[in-house]
């Protein structure tokens, strides 16, 4: 089969780097055996070491890539959770390496984890779990510009200013992870700026007749995308503030565990106690009310730009020989109506019959 | 007391790296060379179709010793065939081999063609023809309905509209209060604002309820599992398992604008069904109208459907018959664990058939 031999032939040659990186590897762990502790030096040979996974799951999801099925699929879904739960788990290790550092040193202590641990990797981790996507909200906000751009040539630069505030709002995350709460005030200041600064002027530009309704509606789509915007920062910063709360936690339970006379525990039990906490830690956040009502909010605002883009499509494609989504929606309820009173005269028939029968 | 610390091993650590490394190569080998993710096996004909949905009639190879004819109703949420989703722990092949005559719902994949769809056409359209389709083939006035998780709810609000229809009613895991925050679920449905979500997608998405679902312990099911199956990647029986569940997990149908809507708004948020304003089509469900013998079967440590909204339903009906089962496991325990098979199956069992007809038991069809 076609299909096989393509895959293990790719099979064949991401083994053939894999061994290539063992070899290498090989001789950076050494390095790192001997040379830990000293300079820190031996800490890179960790890093490439690990690289033998990224090349080698790269190979395999490419491999996968292509081949058809549903049961394919679910394989290839599972494989790819697979490696990204790998992946979280080795991102962990990352996290974990300086700990070690500190431990071999005999430095680390509780108090001092927050610079044990590097609030990128850990944020970087969050957002792979969570789904967050820091290039979305610029990417939708770019998807607006364009939106505008084409609209009209007089206002093709509109946008950007408020494009780049997002951006680089979206970039002050890392801060926020630092546990810099007022660094969120700055976003806002930094967003609202550029957005009044842009988009303000426009409520001074005179009426444009029938295409006004479609520049009001983008004015609402772009105000319920900053409103998301605003929500999913502080979603966010209540999720990686939770994060960094529990890996407080675990680091404490690691060292009281050792403190107490057991013996050095294993990543795997690392790994382990980091999941528990943090499922306890986050599930303690999960059950407030606070955490309730901010999800339910997000959510709404999230579908609030979703329909304010969708109005605004349908605004774009009324002239075009196509069904819109609302005229389809008309379409399937005369369906429904007529499918549900043909059945309700159907059994009233059958009801009728039988009555006749007897 | 050792120091902090003192016996750190580098080498162990290398150690626990490469054996990730090897189960991850060696669980990749597995899974490639499995071809296909057998679910519900259970040999069954088709014996009634309208619209998306499906009524299937399960072969039974033995002798039928309990003439009530059992219909299953699982959730909308979700497929049916995590009863019957690997063979040597199916509950369905369970429940055949005592002797039950057994019938499933599959409700299908609704799609924006049914985004009008409400509870009343779920309940008193196609789970009523369901129930008359099954009582004209096998002559029975009344059945029994076994319902599962939000299913569950379903045949509660059937049982009480059309008791004459119904000779017991088997729950599990069903919810019925809605009042209780012990759930995440239960806690953050309150919060939604259902109608932006109807209105915007018309079908919500399966993949958006999976978000929930994942949100619920996020660390366990988004890594830690996937993490743990390394370690069976090698026994491809056990893997085959894995993949069985997760072809479930994420096999989620869509859910109908409508029926949702209510269902949040009316359960969910107005907990109407435990207060007795729930209208389905122009009629109010009246849970005291449920007189027939009733099973609840409930799990201790069910962490989507928790006890305290399904435990209610027993001082909510109107049967002197009534027992309340604990299942000690979780909800999906329930279906595939292995006290399932032993315990849980035997369980129902023995109650229906304390509770069948009077007739002579019929022949194997």
């Amino acid at each position: 089969m076609e299909t096989t031999k393509d895959f293990f032939d790719t099979w064949i040659k991401s083994q053939e780097r894999i061994v290539d990186n063992l070899t290498e590897s090989r001789k950076k762990i050494q390095q790192a055996l001997w040379g830990l502790g000293s300079n820190g030096e031996g800490m890179s040979g960790f890093g490439d070491f690990q690289n033998i996974y990224s090349s080698w799951t790269n190979a395999v999801m490419n491999a996968l890539r292509d081949t058809g099925t549903v049961d394919i699929n679910v394989i290839r879904e599972t494989l790819s959770k697979t490696l990204s739960g790998s992946n979280a788990y080795l991102k962990l290790y990352e996290i974990w390496l300086p700990l070690v550092k500190a431990i071999r040193e005999k430095t680390v202590s509780p108090d001092a984890y927050k610079d044990l641990t590097d609030p990128v990797k850990h944020k970087e981790m969050l957002d792979r779990l969570f789904g967050f996507d820091p290039d979305a909200v610029s990417q939708a906000a770019s998807q607006a510009r364009k939106f505008l751009e084409t609209f009209t040539g007089s206002v093709q630069q509109f946008m950007k200013p408020w494009a780049a505030a997002s951006e680089k709002s979206s970039k002050t995350f890392p801060t926020l992870v630092e546990g810099h709460p007022e660094s969120l005030m700055k976003i806002f200041h930094d967003m609202f700026e550029a957005f009044d600064s842009t988009i303000g002027r426009i409520f001074h530009v005179p009426a444009i007749g029938k295409d006004r309704e479609k520049i009001e509606l983008l004015l609402r789509g772009i105000d319920d995308l900053s409103v998301y915007l605003a929500k999913n920062i502080e979603y966010q910063n209540m999720m990686y503030a939770t994060g960094l709360g529990a890996f407080e936690k675990v680091v404490e339970s690691a060292a009281e565990k050792i403190k107490s006379g057991e013996e050095s525990i294993t990543f795997d039990e690392f790994f382990d106690l980091w999941v528990k906490v943090n499922e306890k830690t986050y599930y303690a956040l999960f059950q407030t009310e606070d955490f309730s009502k901010m999800q339910g909010e997000l959510l709404e605002a999230s579908l609030n730009v979703r329909k304010h883009f969708f109005k605004l499509m349908e605004l774009y494609l009324y002239d075009f020989p196509i069904a819109l989504r609302s005229e389809m929606d008309d379409l399937y309820k005369t369906v429904y109506e007529m499918k549900k009173r043909v059945k309700g005269l159907e059994k009233r028939l059958g009801e009728v019959k039988r009555e006749v029968t007897i | 007391m050792k120091s902090p610390f003192e016996t750190f091993n580098m080498k162990n650590y290398l150690k626990e790296l490469s054996e990730v490394n090897t189960k991850l190569i060696k669980g990749t080998e597995t899974l490639v060379g499995i071809d296909e993710i057998d679910v519900g096996t259970a040999p069954k004909e088709l014996v009634y179709k309208e619209d998306k949905l499906t009524l299937y009639h399960y072969t039974q190879e033995g002798k039928v010793t309990c003439n009530v004819p059992v219909l299953i109703v699982y959730a909308l949420v979700n497929r049916q065939y995590m009863l019957d989703l690997q063979p040597d722990r199916s509950i369905v092949r369970n429940l055949l081999q005592h002797g039950l005559d057994l019938y499933i719902i599959d409700w299908g994949y609704p799609t924006k063609a049914d985004m009008y769809l409400t509870l009343d056409d779920y309940i008193d359209g196609y789970l009523n023809n369901c129930v008359d389709v099954i009582r004209e083939k096998t002559g029975n006035d009344k059945i029994t309905l076994m319902g599962i998780c939000q299913g569950g709810t379903f045949c509660g609000i059937y049982s009480a509209l059309y008791p004459e229809k119904v000779k017991n009613l088997v729950t599990l895991v069903a919810p019925f209060d809605f009042s209780t925050n012990d759930g995440l679920l239960f806690s953050w449905a309150k919060n939604m604002n259902v109608n932006a979500l109807v209105d915007t997608y018309r079908v919500i998405p399966g993949d958006f309820l999976n978000a929930g679902f994942l949100m619920l312990m996020p660390f366990t099911l988004n890594i830690g599992k996937y993490v743990d199956m390394l370690d069976v990647t090698q026994e491809k029986e056990s893997l085959l398992n894995f993949l069985r569940m997760e072809k479930w997990i994420f096999d989620s149908p869509g859910q109908a604008g409508e029926c949702l809507r209510q269902f949040i708004r009316d359960c969910y948020q107005g907990n109407k069904l435990v207060k007795g304003e729930l209208k389905v089509g122009e009629r109010l469900v009246d849970l005291k109208n449920i007189t027939m013998p009733l099973l609840n079967i409930y799990a201790s440590a069910d962490h989507l459907v928790p006890p305290a909204a399904t435990r209610p339903l027993n001082n909510l009906v109107g049967s002197t018959d009534k027992s309340l089962y604990e299942f000690k496991g979780g909800h999906i325990g329930v279906f595939v664990g292995s006290k399932s098979q032993k315990e849980l199956a035997p369980a129902i069992s023995t109650w229906l058939h304390e509770r069948g007809n009077e007739e002579p038991v019929k022949k194997n069809p």
